[in-house]
C-alpha cells in the first residue's frame, strides 16, 4: 500500500506521469440533433430567436455576434435585392434555410423563387434559392470552406461571398458533389450579374460599401 | 469583368486563392445550453433516456456506447458499494449529477451521502458525493483532463478512476482549485479505503475484474 499522503500544490505529482505528453485527443463528440429536434427547440424556447444559432452537420453553433460593418453590408445588399428582384420573388434576410435532416444554416441573404405560399408553410428549400449571399468578415474562412461545400452539396445554384477584408465578391455557381466548379472574383470597375435576374447588370461598386 | 467560365472538376480553380493555405479556424463554436435549458430538453423529450448524453461547460456531448468490459466493471463496483455502504447511503449508477449552471456530467457510479429527500426533489450536487468514480477505457484521457478538473473544482471529496488499461485504481483526493492535490495509484496486492468509510478496507483485487 504506496501512500503519497503529502498536500502539494496544484497540479497533483503521481507516482508514474498518468498524463501522456501529447495533446489531448477528446474522444468526445457533441450530440448532434436532427432538424426536426432543432426546430422543437425554438418551439420550446429553449432557443430562443435572439439566440444566432445554426444547424450544421447536426450540431447547433452559435453564430458571430453582428459587427457594425456586417451589419451595413447586409443592408446594403437587402437593398440591392429589392430593388433589382421581380416582384414575386422573396429576400430573405438572415433567416434559416432547410437543407435536409441535419442543416439548417441561416444565410444572411437569399433571393428566392416565388412560392404560391408565399414560405408561410415552410422553410425555404435549396431549389428555392435563387440565389445566396453570406457576407464575410472573421467567418470568411468558415464561410468559404465549410458553408459553400453545405450548399454545393445541396444543389444552391449561386453563392456569393461578399468579402469585407478582400473588398470582393465571390461568385460560386456549377455546384458539383461538394464544390463550385465555376469561381469568379469580382472588384471594384466591374459590373456582375445574377444567374436568375439576368437582365440586370450590377456595378460591383454599388454592391460594396 | 474577367470571367472564369470554363466547368472544371472540383475543387474550384480561382484567380486569386481566396483560402489561406493554413489549417482552417472555424470561427463558430458550439451553442451553450444552461443546466435548465438541458433538463427541459429531456422534459420536452428532444434528448430521451436512450441518449448518452452529458452537459459540459454548457456543450451537450454524446458519452462513448459502453463496452462490455466497461459495464461488468460498473457492474462489478456497483456491488462493492452498496454491499459496503452504510445507513442510508445512496449508489447512483450512471446518473447525472448536478454541477451548476453549466455542467450536469453523468459519472459511472457516485456513492451519495444520506438525504433526507432520498433525492426524489432534486439532482445530488458536489457535496452529496462521498465518492465518485469513472470507469475509463477509450474515455481515459477524457477523464484524467476534463472530467478530473472539473470534479476538483466543484469540491468533489474523492474521485476513483478505475484505468481498466493499466489495470489500476488512480485515487484523486483533497481538492484544490482545478485539480486533485493527493494521487494514489493502487495495484493488485494492495488495499484501498474510501474517504467516507474508514472502516472498509477492500483489496484492490476485489475492486477490478
Amino acid at each position: 500500500m504506496t501512500i503519497v499522503a503529502e498536500p502539494t500544490p496544484a497540479p497533483a505529482p503521481v507516482a508514474e506521469p498518468l498524463a501522456p505528453a501529447v495533446p489531448v485527443q477528446v474522444p468526445r463528440t457533441h450530440h448532434r440533433f436532427t432538424a426536426a429536434e432543432y426546430q422543437r427547440l425554438g418551439e420550446v424556447g429553449i432557443i430562443g430567436e435572439e439566440d444566432r444559432v445554426e444547424l450544421i452537420d447536426g450540431e447547433i453553433l452559435d453564430m458571430g455576434d453582428i459587427g457594425h460593418r456586417h451589419a451595413a453590408q447586409v443592408n446594403r445588399l437587402n437593398r440591392v435585392l429589392v430593388q433589382n428582384s421581380e416582384e414575386t420573388m422573396g429576400v430573405s434576410v438572415q433567416n434559416p434555410l432547410q437543407l435536409g435532416e441535419r442543416y439548417q444554416p441561416q444565410p444572411d441573404l437569399m433571393l428566392l423563387r416565388a412560392r404560391a405560399d408565399d414560405y408561410a408553410s415552410a422553410l425555404p428549400t435549396a431549389a428555392d434559392v435563387l440565389l445566396l449571399i453570406e457576407v464575410a468578415d472573421s467567418s470568411l474562412d468558415y464561410d468559404q470552406r465549410i458553408k459553400l461545400a453545405v450548399y454545393a452539396r445541396a444543389g444552391v445554384t449561386e453563392v456569393w461571398i461578399v468579402n469585407l477584408d478582400a473588398d470582393q465578391v465571390e461568385i460560386y455557381t456549377q455546384p458539383q458533389e461538394a464544390a463550385y466548379t465555376t469561381t469568379r472574383v469580382a472588384r471594384r470597375g466591374e459590373t456582375v450579374q445574377i444567374g436568375a435576374l439576368p437582365a440586370v447588370m450590377l456595378p460591383v461598386t454599388t454592391i460594396l460599401l | 469583368m474577367t470571367t472564369v467560365a470554363e466547368p472544371t472538376p472540383a475543387p474550384a480553380p480561382v484567380a486569386e486563392p481566396p483560402a489561406p493555405a493554413v489549417p482552417v479556424q472555424v470561427p463558430r463554436t458550439h451553442h451553450r445550453f444552461t443546466a435548465a435549458e438541458y433538463n427541459r430538453l429531456g422534459e420536452v423529450r428532444i434528448i430521451g433516456e436512450d441518449d448518452r448524453v452529458e452537459l459540459i461547460d454548457g456543450e451537450i456531448l454524446d458519452m462513448c456506447a459502453i463496452g462490455y468490459r466497461h459495464a461488468a466493471q460498473v457492474t462489478e463496483l456497483t456491488t462493492l458499494l452498496v454491499r459496503n455502504s452504510v445507513g442510508e447511503m445512496r449508489v447512483s449508477v450512471q446518473n447525472p449529477l448536478n454541477l451548476g449552471e453549466r455542467y450536469q456530467p453523468q459519472p459511472d457510479l457516485m456513492l451519495l451521502r444520506e438525504r433526507t429527500d432520498r433525492y426524489k426533489a432534486a439532482l445530488p450536487t458536489a457535496e452529496d458525493v462521498l465518492l465518485l468514480i469513472e470507469v475509463a477505457d477509450s474515455s481515459l484521457d477524457y477523464d484524467q483532463h476534463t472530467k478530473l478538473p472539473m470534479y476538483a473544482r466543484a469540491g468533489i471529496a474523492e474521485v476513483w478512476i478505475v484505468n481498466l488499461d493499466a489495470d489500476q485504481v488512480e485515487i484523486h483526493t483533497q481538492p484544490q482549485e482545478a485539480a486533485y492535490t493527493t494521487t494514489r495509484v493502487a495495484r493488485r496486492g494492495e488495499t484501498v479505503q474510501i474517504g467516507a468509510l474508514p472502516a472498509v478496507t477492500l483489496p484492490v483485487a476485489t475492486i477490478l475484474l
